[in-house]
């Protein structure tokens, strides 16, 4: 489980706490790094490491839920467990639908500390391994060309071959030439995992 | 005497047209007259040793207004024309006699009125002299110029112009001294109280005794007596002529001169006496002489006894009227003469001290009874009062046996005497301990008030304090599990098991803090005053606020300054103070947008050496109508808000020897200034 590199990133204004929560991440075999204030984190933290963030939710300046939302605004995408000094339910309820990984009280126990960094760890190579089939999704659609791009349109929106050659002014057999090659190219033996990786891309689907 | 005297004064007053008493005065004029020529047989030269008709007018003129003395001069004029008809007068000379006597009562009377002034006439030395001077000495003088003529114009001769100006002159001074005193006395002067039957009967005993002694010393046969005891028997009736001075004032010694005037009269008319020269009009003049010479210091005595008398009887009306006036107000009065060392105080003074009416008063009794924290300060203070023009003042309590201990006040000043040095210590005492109770009693309720309200903000901040024992804990609970972690390993690591200890006996330590500061802020108990650095105080206030301020994204401006002296006063009440004016500025800028939520506290020392502590946010400030009414009690701009807490900050404030004020910032939002007495001030004022 600890082969792969992964830090927990934490930010807390407490001093006390966050050398606290350190020793206990060092003690449980994780790599950590502490920042005293959010600041200091968008300044230095390394956006390519893998891991998660601990924020600490009362904090001045940038408190915890809008250091979640800069990073979103940044594009960067890390697992974050929120510690809160007062578990109130709005904030929670805010800090969970913006995504974190869970929202703790503190003063947090270690254990339930723990299974919320390594629940964060799983979404983290889960978010991963989705981003690299993804890379190699868009990868393999930058080799087609033009006509087996749109073919491939057409394709994943669920049409027929003879459809698809009267579209484009041209034969039925034409087109079953373009799309083995397209299917080919990407990689893929059936038309519904073309359309999964498709809809995962985000690619919009034509209405015809 | 007065019985008579109170008659004739009724029967004035029943007469009570101009007409009656003109009719009157008339009739008094005749008479007067008739009894003068009666007398002046005495001498076939002169008329009479004195001239009653002129005083009976200038009597009459003087109790009168000027707009009616032509009434009484018209009355007068048919009384002299049958009076000198009778003696065989001639018109020419009857009318210059007239005149002559009407000047006389109307210059005495209008000279009277311009320079003596309203009545009493007799009651002091500087009246009296100048009656005796307008009425005795000058106008008499002046008059007699035009008088001489009157015999001169009969059948006397102008060479003896010198004698008979002289006679003119003394029986006018003589009615004025001996007849015109004792009438406006009994006519016009306000009436003594009633006097005690004892009285009237040592006045008569005196009158008779005069009346006796006066017939019998003057009445020597020619030759009989060797002229060595003559001045010792012109002195018998000195003794009681004083004597009636003496006790019966202006009255007194008017009523004596009269007395001794109309005997020595009578017994010259009755044959030989002391007054033995060969010619009658030489006997006539010593007599006068004799007369005017005892009348003058006579009068002049009495009055002077009258006014005596009466500064003695104000002094002991103002006296009794000051000594009731303080006992009534609860206050005690006392001298302390600093050269005789004696003390004198009012009856409820001592009583205030628990000492009888007649006790011995010196510092042992009046000390005995202070309280022994106080005897010092109290003498303390009577010596400041000596050395100072200053009155000195301090309070102290007295313990009474058996009773509670009483709160006094004691004012004290000197008097000094011509060279300057202190002569005498006075002042009052006064009972305040029901001020004293009601102070407490007021400083009591404050205090309570005061501990509400900080229960109702610990309440308020009950949420951020919660917070700051959560940090400290979750570090410890961090640190220990941590270290449990650590110890499961084969080889645990030893040393940084250690500083996680160190580090959970720091939190444990800060977590203890906080209550502490809770603790304190709940606790209701005797006021503490302590050196405080309010340096201090802003960072511990900071540090409770701390998590609330983050949860209201507001950023703290810290400003102290390095060299603040220390202030003095109790430091619970104080943070309550900086509690309270920190969250109302954090209140006000609830409604701001985040990045402008700054409180800014700074502390400095003013340029009279006091502490000011400043505390400034950037909320919407204070409105003008608010202005006014921020210290009062229930008065408040917040929707759950007590309306308390600025009003008990002012007060704490207030009973620290400080002051504070609330004025909006140039730049928006308001601050709170607080003024405190640093310690050193506190010092040397005590």
């Amino acid at each position: 489980m600890t082969e792969d590199a992964f830090t927990v990133f934490l930010v807390d204004d407490d001093a006390d706490v966050l050398k606290a929560l350190a020793r206990l991440l060092r003690a449980s075999g994780y790599d950590s790094r502490e920042f005293a204030s959010s600041k200091e984190f968008l300044r230095e933290h390394d956006a390519s490491m893998p891991g998660c963030a601990i924020f600490d939710v009362a904090m001045p300046d940038l408190d915890g839920l809008a250091l979640q939302q800069a990073l979103t605004a940044k594009g960067i995408e890390r697992p974050v467990i929120f510690l809160t000094g007062r578990g109130d339910i709005p904030t929670s309820v805010q800090a969970m639908k913006a995504g974190a990984v869970d929202f703790l009280t503190k003063p947090v126990d270690a254990d339930a500390l723990l299974v919320a960094i390594d629940n964060a760890r799983e979404r983290e190579s889960r978010d991963r391994e989705a981003r690299a089939e993804m890379d190699f999704f868009t990868g393999r659609l930058a080799t087609l060309t033009p006509r087996e791009r749109e073919v491939f349109g057409h394709v994943i929106s669920g049409r027929l071959n003879k459809q698809i050659a009267y579209d484009l002014g041209t034969v039925e057999k034409t087109i079953k030439v373009h799309r083995s090659r397209m299917m080919e190219k990407m990689g893929v033996r059936s038309l519904a995992e073309l359309v999964r990786l498709a809809e995962r891309a985000g690619i919009e689907v034509r209405r015809y | 005497m007065r019985t008579s005297a109170s008659m004739f004064k009724r029967a004035l007053v029943r007469l009570n047209s101009d007409i009656g008493k003109a009719a009157f005065v008339a009739i008094g004029y005749f008479v007067g007259a008739e009894i003068a020529f009666f007398v002046g047989t005495l001498s076939d030269k002169i008329f009479a040793p004195l001239w009653p008709p002129n005083t009976v007018l200038f009597c009459a003129l003087v109790l009168t207004s000027p707009k009616r003395w032509w009434i009484y001069i018209l009355a007068a004029f048919p009384a002299h024309i049958v009076v000198e008809l009778g003696v065989g007068m001639g018109v020419l000379q009857l009318l210059v006699a007239f005149i002559t006597n009407a000047l006389f009562a109307v210059v005495s009377a209008a000279a009277m009125r311009r320079f003596v002034g309203e009545r009493p006439w007799f009651r002091d030395v500087r009246k009296t002299w100048l009656f005796v001077l307008i009425t005795a000495l000058v106008v008499p003088a002046v008059v007699a110029l035009g008088g001489a003529f009157v015999p001169i114009l009969g059948d006397g001769s102008i060479e003896d112009f010198g004698l008979h100006w002289t006679q003119w002159f003394t029986s006018n001074s003589l009615g004025s001294l001996a007849l015109a005193p004792i009438a406006l006395i009994l006519l016009a002067e306000p009436p003594l109280p009633s006097a005690p039957a004892l009285r009237t009967v040592e006045a008569l005993v005196i009158g008779t005794a005069l009346v006796v002694v006066c017939t019998i010393a003057f009445e020597v046969s020619a030759g009989t007596l060797e002229s060595g005891f003559l001045p010792a028997l012109l002195y018998s009736p000195l003794p009681l002529i004083l004597w009636s001075t003496v006790r019966f004032g202006a009255s007194g010694a008017s009523g004596a001169v009269l007395i001794v005037s109309a005997v020595l009269i009578w017994r010259a008319l009755n044959g030989p006496s002391l007054f033995i020269a060969s010619d009658p009009e030489t006997n006539v003049f010593a007599l006068q002489a004799f007369l005017i010479g005892l009348a003058i210091p006579v009068l002049l005595l009495g009055a002077a006894i009258e006014e005596t008398r009466r500064a003695e009887r104000t002094t002991r009306d103002s006296e009794e009227q000051m000594s009731f006036a303080a006992t009534s107000a609860n206050i005690g009065l006392w001298q302390h003469n600093l050269a005789t060392g004696d003390y004198w105080a009012t009856d409820h003074c001592r009583n205030m001290f628990g000492l009888r009416a007649n006790s011995t008063l010196n510092w042992e009794t009046v000390g005995s009874v202070i309280h022994p924290d106080d005897r010092d300060m109290l003498k303390d203070t009577m010596r400041a009062a000596v050395r100072s023009s200053v009155p000195a003042e301090c309070e102290f309590r007295v313990v009474l046996p058996g009773e509670q201990t009483r709160w006094m006040t004691a004012r004290a000043h000197a008097t000094y005497d011509d060279e300057g040095s202190p002569a005498q210590l006075s002042g009052l005492v006064a009972d305040v301990t029901a001020r004293k109770t009601a102070e407490h009693q007021i400083e009591l309720q404050r205090r309570e008030l005061a501990h509400l309200t900080r229960v109702s903000v610990v309440g308020e901040l009950s949420g951020a304090i919660a917070h700051e024992l959560n940090q400290p804990l979750t570090a410890i609970l961090a640190n220990a599990q941590a270290s449990q972690r650590m110890l499961r390993k084969d080889t645990p690591n030893l040393p940084e098991i250690g500083s996680a200890l160190d580090d959970i006996v720091q939190a444990g330590s800060r977590a203890s803090e906080v209550i502490s500061r809770v603790r304190k802020l709940l606790k209701k108990g005797e006021s503490r005053y302590e050196a405080v650095d309010i340096n201090e105080l802003f960072r511990s206030t900071l540090n409770l606020l701390h998590s609330e301020l983050i949860s209201r994204r507001i950023t703290v401006q810290l400003d102290l300054a390095d060299d603040l002296p220390l202030a003095v006063g109790d430091p619970v009440e104080l943070q309550q103070v900086l509690l309270n004016l920190a969250m109302n500025a954090s209140d006000a800028m609830s409604s701001i947008s985040t990045h402008r939520r700054r409180l800014t506290l700074t502390t400095r020392t003013t340029k009279d050496g006091f502490v000011e502590g400043i505390v400034s946010d950037q909320g919407r400030g204070v409105a003008p109508d608010q202005q006014g009414r921020l210290f009062e009690p229930f008065y408040t701009t917040k929707e759950h808000g007590l309306g308390l807490g600025l009003s008990i900050c002012s007060t704490i404030i207030n009973s620290h020897g400080g002051n504070l004020g609330i004025v909006n910032n140039k730049t928006g939002g308001a601050r709170a200034i607080f003024v405190l007495p640093a310690h050193r001030v506190m010092v040397a004022a005590k």
